[in-house]
């Protein structure tokens, strides 16, 4: 168990819920939404555009963003990582700042259902935008983080 | 403020129609647009403060230069254009203006951020083109022109335009490095008067002689335009006068000139003060936040007036940097959100309706915002501990953000309403667009901080073994602290290879941080603080710096020079040992709590001719450099051992006894002539040996352990003095014993440390026994006084160049005779002895100060052979 071991496992779990969650806003957004907004008729459009964003933000707060946090923790305490680390140049400073942008990123997600809800259409649709591309951020920083 | 407001101001002519024209509500409404924008990146750059270097730097310019100028340069044309009746500018001018003010600032800041002068000094000249360009335009609006009773505004934006030319030369001399370290301070102080008390207060005073009245609905007083001079007199005079004389480095006129300025705010505020009556204002919010701004002003100018009289220019400098976020949140931010809750309903409405409905969002929750915005501001204003001085930013930055959001949404929607009325499709892709650029931003920004302060090619958990693997494998430390514009050491030299450590510490009122070239950066450090860098093998020469705009410039640098590796680095092999004792030796350090200096002073001698001493020789834990204890081995507890006092023709009865439980030792006096057989040998554990001389000869002796390898217990502390006085020595006012030696660090006997005595590489040299240690506690003298000063070379290898910095010699003795005596012409500079020698000096100190005496052989001198004596006045 040199290569693949138990926390290689927790990592895959951390890499494959983040690709799952952002791949599901980029379908989202770029295949479905869209394709149901030409194919459907604007009532049926309006239904199924509010029950698909229900549906994944159901997914991403029962799912996604627990294991997110849970074995994103745990890959931080494996590593040693303290508070005091966080403000340090190099490692701790770019996962710090990936934390920061993720918190960001969720809070945009939740602000984009509230907006919805509300019938704020626009302000809905820039939130959406901003978490999205937020969460690519969020890869690219996890990307330049040195392998655990 | 026209038409429907009461405006006792302009006086219903038909200026107001005009700035409803279409193209002008998009042009207030684009200048607004960047105003936020600025803000927004402040906000982003204050909320980065504790990670990027220039942040504090730029979180202020970002907010005085970019949305204070931007917004001033809008209004104070609008105004002008109302109160002197003139006719409106030319738009393309008034654009282009506009943009070469916004992209001069850009310049400034990125040149700044950047690091890159020419940038900064392109960006400077541009902005003061634009400047200058307002200034014409204004001063070219009041020829021709109708006039009104509120004409001598306009000289406030004229003053205003000038002050920003001066504050933007000085921020460019200041920031790319064209001022030396003796006029940093006094060009600092200038341009941040310049810049806040002129460009921004000066407009801000002017301004609210004719918004106060309006915003509370009451017609002016007759004698506000007779006021209104007499304040610019004495706000414009005083401010002039305090520039040039802090430029010059001239507090009287300084102090004078911000005495004037204050008064002028303070006859200002009184008249202020008075406009208010009791009916309803037609903004309260309005009112309330430009009072609070007016009186934060006043309590701004007040302090800084405190400041200058009680204290000289550098502490000034230091001490204002904490004023400075009061005036920019108290004064400036509420001024802006005071201004424009009123301002921009008004040129951003088509109607009366849309009117009212703008100001009610721009009012929402004005009175908690209003406490929640002044509290902060008191919070940071009060002396009180750090986690207030935060939650006050927090705070104040949290009734900022709102007001912002508000005023996002009164632009977005009336940017709306100027779409609808242009055209009306195309909409559709606008969110995307949006969110598109926000998340951009943020990513860039994100990856920014990410990036900030040091390299991520490795994980700094292995960065120390791997440096270690990789050069020489010796580790040094060195202390580096910032101070007064400096950073001291300002030239450290290693060998290549190897792995360098800086210990850097702030002492220093105002932040700094210190960057070294390819290398890592610490963050801003406030007073009293400090950062390790580790730089890992250090193999070409490399320069550090404080990142700070401006003090790079002014001489915060330090150099770090590689030297070629030593010849017998092959030597060092096979005992890494070393490395990790000798690498830690910090002469700058503290000395532990409760450490006491070993007395230096000589006790004189005791009565009699007979002299009876117990000596016992063991080990002991000792410090020997700032926390640094060490095993020494000693005579009497201490290393040196006591120094015996006599005079010539006394007998001294020594009892060695060797409490040691392993090691056999022995003692050799030097002030003793007799057959070494008997009184030298070496007695075991638990034995005594009495040893008993006659001091016939008068001198400065040494004693030491007589036990092979002698190398070894001398270099482990068994040494001592004897001082036999000259018949005939007159009496000093103060006699000190210096006993010179080298210190080894390590295990006593160890490989190691036996091979660093062999190849004579001692971690330090030291005055009796420890490191630098009269440099943390001097020697206090009086000035006139006479003191003598008793040294002896115990070696074990190295002798001494005896040197006190700033005086002069009139008595040597050495070796038993004198070499000079205070009556002859000539001076010496050194007392110099070889191992085993000793003798003194005489000198009476000049002046009170501070003379550092030192072995003049540097490296030793650097190494810990350092003291200081600190003559009072
Ligand atoms: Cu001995």
């Amino acid at each position: 168990m040199d290569t693949v071991g138990w926390w290689s496992l927790v990592r895959f779990a951390h890499v494959a819920g983040a690709a799952l969650w952002v791949g599901g806003q980029l379908a989202l957004t770029l295949v479905i939404l869209p394709l149901a907004r030409h194919l459907l008729a604007p009532e049926a459009k309006d239904r199924f555009t509010a029950a698909a964003g229900r549906r994944f933000g159901m997914l991403t707060g029962a799912l996604f963003l627990p294991a997110q946090l849970a074995t994103g923790w745990a890959m931080a305490w494996h590593r040693g990582v303290t508070w005091a680390s966080l403000a340090e140049p190099g490692y701790g400073r770019t996962l710090a700042t990936k934390l920061a942008l993720f918190a960001v990123v969720m809070l945009a997600a939740a602000g984009h259902g509230i907006a919805h809800a509300k019938g704020r259409a626009d302000l809905a649709r820039i939130l959406a935008v901003v978490s999205l591309v937020g969460s690519l951020g969020v890869v690219l920083l996890a990307t330049a983080l040195p392998a655990t | 403020m026209y038409s429907n407001n009461d405006d006792p101001a302009v006086g219903g002519g038909s200026p107001p129609s005009r700035f409803k024209a279409s193209g002008l509500r998009s042009r207030h409404l684009a200048a607004h647009v960047l105003v936020a924008a600025w803000v927004v990146l402040a906000l982003l750059a204050a909320s980065a403060q504790q990670t990027l270097p220039v942040a504090r730097w730029l979180a202020i310019h970002l907010f005085l230069l970019g949305a204070a100028t931007t917004a001033i340069v809008v209004w104070s044309e609008h105004f002008a254009v109302a109160m002197l009746h003139a006719p409106l500018p030319d738009r393309r001018w008034n654009n282009a203006r506009l943009a070469g003010v916004n992209t001069g600032t850009l310049g400034v800041l990125t040149g700044v951020w950047a690091d890159l002068p020419v940038l900064t000094g392109a960006g400077c000249a541009l902005l003061v083109t634009a400047a200058t360009a307002h200034l014409v335009v204004l001063v070219r609006m009041g020829r021709g022109a109708l006039g009104g009773r509120l004409a001598p505004i306009a000289d406030y934006y004229r003053a205003a335009a000038a002050a920003l030319i001066v504050g933007a030369v000085l921020g460019w001399l200041l920031a790319t490095g064209n001022v030396g370290p003796q006029q940093y301070t006094g060009l600092k102080l200038a341009h941040v008067h310049v810049t806040l008390l002129g460009w921004i207060g000066l407009p801000v005073l002017g301004t609210l002689f004719m918004l106060w009245p309006t915003v509370l609905g009451v017609r002016m007083a007759e004698r506000t335009t007779r006021l209104a001079r007499r304040v610019l007199a004495l706000t414009g005079g005083g401010l002039l006068t305090a520039v040039a004389g802090l430029a010059a480095g001239l507090r009287v006129p300084a102090v004078f000139g911000v005495a004037l300025y204050a008064v002028g705010v303070a006859v200002a505020v009184q008249l202020f003060a008075r406009t208010v009556r009791r009916r309803p204002a037609i903004s309260a919010a309005a009112a309330w936040m430009l009072a609070a701004a007016a009186g934060w002003l006043l309590v701004g100018v007040v302090v800084d007036l405190a400041l200058l009289a009680a204290r000289p220019l550098a502490a000034v400098r230091d001490d204002i940097g904490s004023l400075v976020p009061v005036l920019l949140v108290g004064l400036v931010a509420q001024v802006l959100i005071g201004a424009l809750t009123y301002l921009l309903p008004i040129v951003l409405a088509s109607g009366p309706k849309e009117r009212a409905a703008l100001r009610a969002v721009l009012e929402r929750g004005w009175m908690p915002r209003l406490a929640t915005l002044n509290l902060g501001v008191a919070l940071l204003a009060l002396p009180l501990p750090s986690p207030s001085g935060t939650a006050g930013i927090l705070l104040a930055g949290a009734a900022g953000a709102v007001f912002l959001a508000l005023a996002v949404r009164v632009l977005v929607r009336s940017a709306r309403g100027v779409l609808q009325d242009t055209e009306k499709a195309g909409a559709a892709r606008r969110p995307v667009l949006w969110g598109t650029a926000a998340g951009a931003v943020l990513i860039v920004l994100a990856v920014l901080v990410a990036n900030s302060g040091g390299n991520t090619d490795g994980p700094p958990l292995a960065a120390g073994t791997a440096g270690a693997g990789a050069g020489t494998g010796t580790t040094r430390t060195v202390s580096v602290t910032l101070f007064d514009m400096r950073i001291h050491p300002a030239w450290i030299e290693v060998t290549a290879g190897t792995a360098l450590k800086l210990k850097v510490t702030n002492t220093d009122a105002q932040r700094h941080d210190l960057k070294v070239e390819d290398g890592p950066t610490t963050p801003m450090l406030a007073k009293g603080h400090t950062r390790t860098l580790d730089l890992g093998p250090v193999t070409k020469n490399r320069e550090a710096w404080c990142t700070l705009p401006g003090h790079r410039a002014a001489g915060m640098t330090m150099d770090i020079v590689v030297t070629g590796s030593t010849d017998d680095a092959g030597a060092h092999e096979g005992h890494s040992m070393t490395a990790t004792t000798d690498g830690g030796l910090d002469l700058s350090a503290d000395f532990s709590t409760g450490w006491q200096p070993r007395d230096a002073d000589l006790a004189p001698a005791p009565g009699g001719t007979v002299h009876k001493i117990e000596l016992h020789a063991g080990h002991t834990q000792i410090e020997v450099a700032p926390g640094v204890r060490q095993q020494m081995w000693t005579f009497g507890g201490t290393a040196p051992g006591p120094t015996l006092h006599g005079k010539v023709g006394d007998v001294f009865e020594v009892t060695l006894v060797n409490d040691d439980t392993a090691m056999g030792h022995g003692i050799d006096f030097h002030a003793g002539s007799l057959a070494p057989d008997q009184p030298m040998r070496t007695i075991q554990p638990g034995k005594r040996l009495v040893y008993r001389f006659r001091a016939d000869k008068a001198g400065a002796w040494l004693y030491h352990c007589s036990t092979a390898p002698m190398l070894q217990h001398m270099g482990n502390g068994m040494y001592g003095a004897v001082i036999i006085d000259p018949p005939g020595l007159a009496k000093a006012d103060h006699e000190y014993v210096l006993v010179s030696s080298e210190l080894y660090l390590g295990t006593p006997g160890s490989t190691a440390q036996v091979t660093k005595m062999r190849q004579n590489t001692p971690d330090a040299w030291v005055f009796n026994g420890v490191a630098n240690q009269y440099t943390q506690r001097p020697l206090t003298v009086r000035d006139g006084e006479r003191a003598r000063f008793w040294v002896v070379a115990a070696g074990p290898s190295d002798g001494i160049a005896f040197h006190i910095v700033g005086t002069v010699f009139d008595t040597v003795y050495k070796e038993g005779g004198y070499l000079l005596k205070p009556h002859q012409a000539g001076g010496s500079q050194v007392l110099d002895l070889a191992t085993g020698q000793g003798g003194f000096v005489e000198t009476t100190f000049p002046a009170a100060g501070h003379y550092a005496f030192v072995d003049h052989d540097m490296r030793h001198a650097e190494a810990g052979a350092h003291g200081m004596v600190e003559v009072s006045g």
